[in-house]
């Protein structure tokens, strides 16, 4: 309650920031949608990001980890080829681009799923490791395919956007509306589970004590947040650590219950993001830069620092 | 009141046989600790009992046959601490107290007026009231084994398995942690299964000892029977005497210092 009214001050913020006099309707109109799916973009990455640090008992866990972001950029990229389009006119008219990356996020996190199992098991170190290696090689070929292609890198929802992560404005009402349908019944099965997602920070013969069957849960938990993750990347590219920093800040404030963190995690993903893409906004209107940031660079720029900051506190030895 | 039964439970990691026909039964309202070497099989026994290996034989509770309980049923029936148990340093001792409440929470997590109530009432048992918002990291070890301890009471079992609870803890605490089981045990009716190492203050806290050897039971019975220097220098390979003061008996390993001192190793 309290973060999405914190989330909606924010929102209006970012509605209103920049604007020197009577904003016009159709102003409006654009501004409206870069908040709301920004927010979307945000929500998704917060609440996934919750979710993968829980299942993994990791703390410095992204919702990339496991290959959403290189598949999703790859196919994205893949899409515009030349032989692809011929797909994407006959078959995949209304998604297009979004659903050759919600596919290329969703096969990677399948093969990384599949690599991590042994005997129906998830094994978190092994997940860990596959998804990393999963990323270089879907990175390897996304950057032969831009040194194949140069000539499709680009305009919107171009290689860059898939690269970086950028809030873009091309999409179609019904792909804004499947990616939001998308988040918002993963979320709700995420919230469902937050009861026995607590659980997930025990051993794994403790859990069970406690009644949870936690194989179960870390798979549907696992597939329901990439399925999360896919549906925003689809729409935005990889905007980085988001999914890595909210649930970090958020857990000082709320603690590390998982019925409190994640949805404090979601509306603060949601107001973080929608004030990144504010910013970038504001950047370009005052003429700071020429064109408009994706809004992914900012994330970066912020979260990188930050990154280094929870690795460098988590080799302090706690008093 | 029998609360476990167990017959004939056996068990292999492959071909390595750990449990062989073992019997043992857990009644309401006592204390039995569960000894023997490294090894012996003390651990897989507690984690068959709880249905977490497919062992052979057949383990009842409340005469029920084990796979005919849910893992949320049977977690209402039985709570189990382990010889480490896992925590996070960011955990408080409420987050942990509320975990214990798992097996009645309904969907979406949402607690009810009765766990809020249980979750309190325990915090009040173990003194933990003015911990809760504590984080663990900040908590000593003896006060951070009574935050998991009060996790397993909070689950309102009708007994408690404990693998080695006070394998990290100092004397005084280990004391004060059996003294607290055999006062739950007495006052809530509760059977308490505890693995130990530890034999004199197994023979002093607990009403019934079992003694495993090799995946079998030798001995199970009163302390006077099982605490004897043949049986557990057999089991543990290592010559054992007995000292009996005020109707209680205790047992010590005989180190002969001499060999010792003089071993070509030394």
């Amino acid at each position: 309650m309290i973060g999405t009214g914190c989330w909606a001050v924010v929102a209006a913020a970012c509605l209103l920031v920049g604007s020197t006099g009577k904003l016009g309707w159709v102003e409006i109109q654009y501004r409206l949608e870069n908040v709301l799916l920004a927010s979307l973009v945000g929500a998704a990455l917060g609440s996934a990001g919750a979710v993968y640090q829980a299942i993994l008992r990791n703390p410095l866990a992204d919702p990339y980890l496991l290959g959403v972001s290189s598949g999703a950029s790859l196919l994205a990229f893949v899409w515009r080829l030349p032989f692809a389009a011929v797909l994407s006119t006959s078959l995949l008219v209304a998604a297009g681009q979004q659903a050759f990356s919600f596919g290329g996020a969703l096969i990677s996190v399948g093969i990384a799923l599949l690599m991590a199992t042994r005997r129906g098991r998830l094994e978190p170190i092994t997940l860990l490791l596959v998804g990393v290696i999963i990323n270089a090689i879907n990175g390897a070929i996304f950057l032969l395919l831009y040194a194949l292609f140069p000539q499709l890198a680009a305009g919107s929802g171009s290689a860059l956007n898939f690269l970086i992560g950028g809030i873009q404005t091309n999409l179609t009402h019904g792909q804004e509306g499947l990616s939001a349908a998308l988040v918002g019944s993963g979320w709700i099965v995420m919230m469902y589970l937050t009861g026995q997602l607590n659980a997930a920070s025990l051993s794994e013969a403790e859990a069970q004590a406690m009644g949870v069957q936690i194989h179960r849960v870390r798979w549907i938990a696992l597939i329901v947040a990439s399925i999360v993750t896919a549906a925003a990347v689809a729409i935005s590219g990889p905007i980085g650590f988001i999914g890595l920093i909210c649930p970090h800040l958020v857990r000082l404030v709320v603690g590390s219950d998982q019925r409190r963190l994640i949805p404090a995690a979601t509306a603060f993903g949601a107001a973080l993001l929608a004030c990144a893409d504010a910013i970038t906004r504001l950047l370009s209107r005052q003429d700071l830069i020429n064109t408009v940031l994706p809004v992914g660079v900012l994330t970066a720029l912020l979260g990188g620092p930050f990154f280094l900051y929870l690795l460098w506190r988590s080799r302090r030895p706690t008093a | 009141m029998e609360l476990l039964v167990a017959q004939n439970v056996g068990f292999a990691y492959g071909q390595a046989l750990v449990l062989r026909d073992v019997n043992l039964v857990l009644r309401a309202g006592e204390v039995v600790a569960l000894l023997g070497p490294n090894g012996s099989g003390k651990s897989t026994l507690i984690r068959s009992l709880l249905g977490q290996l497919p062992a052979q034989g057949s383990i009842a509770w409340d005469g029920k046959p084990i796979a005919k309980w849910s893992r949320r049923q049977l977690a209402r029936q039985v709570a189990y601490m382990p010889q480490s148990p896992a925590w996070e340093a960011e955990q408080t001792v409420a987050d942990v107290l509320r975990l214990g409440r798992t097996p009645y929470l309904g969907a979406f997590g949402l607690e009810s007026t009765r766990d809020l109530s249980v979750i309190s009432e325990v915090a009040n048992l173990l003194k933990l009231s003015d911990l809760l918002d504590r984080r663990l990291d900040t908590l000593s070890g003896g006060q951070r084994q009574r935050a998991i301890l009060g996790r397993c009471l909070a689950q309102e079992p009708r007994a408690m398995l404990l693998d080695e609870p006070g394998t990290h803890l100092d004397l005084r605490h280990q004391v004060d942690l059996g003294n607290l089981l055999r006062i739950f045990a007495r006052k809530r009716n509760l059977g308490v299964l505890m693995a130990s190492h530890e034999l004199n203050l197994a023979g002093q806290l607990a009403d019934r000892l079992i003694l495993l050897s090799q995946g079998a039971v030798v001995a199970d019975g009163p302390p006077e029977q099982v605490l004897k220097p043949e049986l557990l220098s057999s089991v543990y390979e290592l010559p054992m005497r007995q000292i009996s003061q005020d109707g209680q008996v205790y047992v010590m390993p005989v180190i002969d210092r001499v060999t010792t001192d003089s071993h070509p190793s030394a």
